[in-house]
């Protein structure tokens, strides 16, 4: 291999350690300076581990239901081409070009009390806004098309080949899917997923606004971090920041797995 | 099992890309569809297999009418020209796939799958995935697991394009005897004619979602139905507007033939070709032995004449309906 010039090295170097390296260090140092008791006791804050069990809860349901409508809407557009796929697959990457404050803001329009839906919903009962079910709509819309995006190269570079010889040989569909394609879509998948729990855990203005930031009853763990700074309690909420930026390492740590498994298919691709 | 095609016709959008297209395949024979990319001839493979539905007319497999019947109910065996491996699976289990779906039992499973693995040869193989296996050896591979449900017919797509020249060779030979030993009624699509020729027993020439002729490589060889047929099968050269194949041409003195310029010798082994210009600029070749190329001592720029040999054909069927213009050689019917 040759040798990067040393250039290139300290440039991409110092950017990662600037905008990354640094803070991230600081975050720990920060959350640690009272030694590893002071951590554990503030772990233990009655509003934070609220937080935490209520963020757990939203990736529990936002996640899966994405992960199914991401592999399901990659199979239409890609195996069932037609005039509408077409503007769906465009339709699918809209929550992207959005900012979540407007996503949050939209979603409160329709589904508050006196919305679109929220009236009707209100006679039945049910409160959408203010409420988990809101914090998951909300979830679900800023990270809608992470798996998709994964998946849908994947299956057009796969192509329907090995599909189509599996029903020759008399599978059905339902065969075919778990013991093809899904097979073959496992690790694009992973990989989707890691990238749509990080955003759900992570997404703080979408959340703000739909959540109406109650706390001990609809902040999340994000929500319950900007409150901590707010309220001057910085070291608390240096100590939430530690723990998300640990479940982000772990879940790179996972995304970097993946990658290395698509590599190889790639190899064989190539 | 025979099949037989019956006015099959299919559209892509507006595109007509099979037009009533009818043919009666016999039972154990090796058919090649052979026509030019675009002819429709890998289209019709897939109708066949019922990977692709038809617009109009019927398919019968055995006299038992199949042409709604979903491809995994048509028991057919099905190759891609990519093979299509299963990636994730070994090769044994590659090839076990569709007895698994029969739901045999596991000894008897493994019992089929050996006795497939030895007759494609890729016994030592069984434990390796595909990627890790030559563009040959996975070509038997899915031929090993199309034959492994026992189908009743065996449709090929382009066997063998994706295989350098030698194994694609080596492997003509090899499919051409399983075939007969097995006497699997067996459709294979190609654009190369000398392959068609090589191992079928029966041509079918497509050419723009239509049927050219059917018959088999000898008559169509000789006695070619029209000017698109002769020109796919092999290479012409028209004397007096009259088409012959190169080989039934010969230089002779002058005043005997039609004159022409030498414009290039290419000399392959025992065959040497020389190609020609008549005074309209129009280029075709002869095809000279070595023996004969060396005794006459071409040189381009030299004038010749041109005669039919004596005995040769003239190669051509006996209703010619439209005149055609072949890879830039002019040729009317007579």
């Amino acid at each position: 291999m040759r040798r990067s010039p040393v250039g290139l090295r300290i440039a991409v170097l110092c950017y990662i350690g600037v905008l990354i390296g640094v803070p991230l260090i600081f975050v720990f140092q920060q959350a640690f300076i009272h030694g590893f008791g002071a951590f554990w006791t503030a772990l233990r804050d009655q509003q934070m581990d609220h937080a935490i069990f209520l963020t757990a809860l939203v990736a529990l349901v936002a996640v899966p239901l994405n992960v199914l409508f991401g592999v399901g809407a990659s199979l239409w557009i890609v195996r069932h081409p037609s005039r509408f796929t077409r503007v769906l697959d465009t339709i699918i990457d809209v929550p992207l070009a959005i900012s979540p404050i407007i996503v949050g803001l939209v979603l409160e329009l329709v589904y508050a009390q006196g919305g679109w839906f929220g009236s009707l919903l209100a006679k039945l009962g049910w409160q959408v806004m203010f409420s988990f079910p809101g914090i998951v709509m909300a979830s679900i819309f800023v990270s809608l098309p992470l798996v998709s995006r994964q998946v849908i190269p994947l299956l057009r570079e796969l192509g329907d080949h090995q599909e189509q010889t599996a029903s020759t040989l008399g599978a059905s569909p339902l065969r075919i899917f778990f013991t093809i394609t899904l097979r073959s879509i496992t690790w694009a998948t992973a990989y989707g997923v890691s990238l749509t729990l990080a955003r759900v855990i992570g997404e703080y203005g979408a959340v703000l606004i739909v959540s109406g930031n109650i706390a001990l009853v609809t902040q999340t763990l994000t929500l319950d971090i900007g409150a901590n700074f707010d309220n001057f309690n910085s070291y608390q909420g240096f100590v939430g920041a530690v723990l998300l930026a640990m479940a982000s390492i772990v879940l790179l740590l996972i995304l970097g797995v993946a990658r290395h498994r698509e590599r190889k298919r790639n190899e064989y691709l190539a | 099992m025979s099949i037989s095609l019956n006015g099959v016709t299919k559209y892509f959008g507006r595109d007509l890309v099979l037009d009533d297209v009818t043919d009666e395949v016999p039972l154990g024979s090796l058919t090649a569809l052979l026509g030019p990319s675009g002819s429709g001839k890998s289209t019709l493979l897939r109708i066949i297999a019922g990977l692709e539905p038809l617009n109009e007319g019927h398919i019968e497999l055995n006299g038992r009418d199949v042409t709604s019947v979903p491809a995994r109910d048509r028991h057919i065996g099905f190759c891609f020209q990519d093979y299509a491996p299963f990636r994730q699976l070994t090769v044994s289990d590659n090839v076990a796939y569709g007895l698994k779906v029969q739901r045999m039992p596991k000894a008897q499973i493994r019992q089929e799958v050996d006795d497939l693995l030895r007759l494609v040869r890729l016994e030592a193989f069984a434990d390796r995935y595909p990627r890790q296996l030559s563009g040959g050896q996975r070509q038997r591979m899915a031929l090993a697991r199309a034959l492994a449900i026992k189908p009743d017919v065996l449709l090929l797509d382009e066997p063998f394009a994706a295989l350098d020249a030698q194994v694609r060779g080596e492997l003509r030979g090899w499919v051409r005897s399983l075939q007969r030993e097995l006497g699997i009624t067996t459709i294979l699509v190609t654009h190369d004619q000398t392959e068609a020729m090589e191992i079928a027993d029966r041509l079918v020439i497509l050419n723009e979602g239509r049927i050219e002729q059917v018959g088999t490589p000898d008559t169509m060889y000789d006695k070619p139905a029209n000017d698109f047929v002769q020109g796919f099968l092999g290479p012409i050269t028209t004397l007096n507007g009259v088409a012959y194949r190169p080989h039934d041409i010969e230089l002779c003195a002058p005043d005997e033939g039609v004159a022409a310029t030498v414009t290039d010798v290419i000399r392959l082994g025992f065959e040497v070709r020389v190609v020609v210009s008549d005074h309209n600029g129009t280029s075709s070749w002869v095809q000279l032995t070595h023996d004969e190329a060396q005794r006459l001592n071409l040189i381009v720029g030299e004038r010749v004449s041109l005669r039919v040999r004596l005995g040769a054909k003239k190669n051509r069927g006996p209703e010619i309906p439209e005149v055609f213009r072949i890879k830039g050689v002019e040729s009317t019917s007579d």
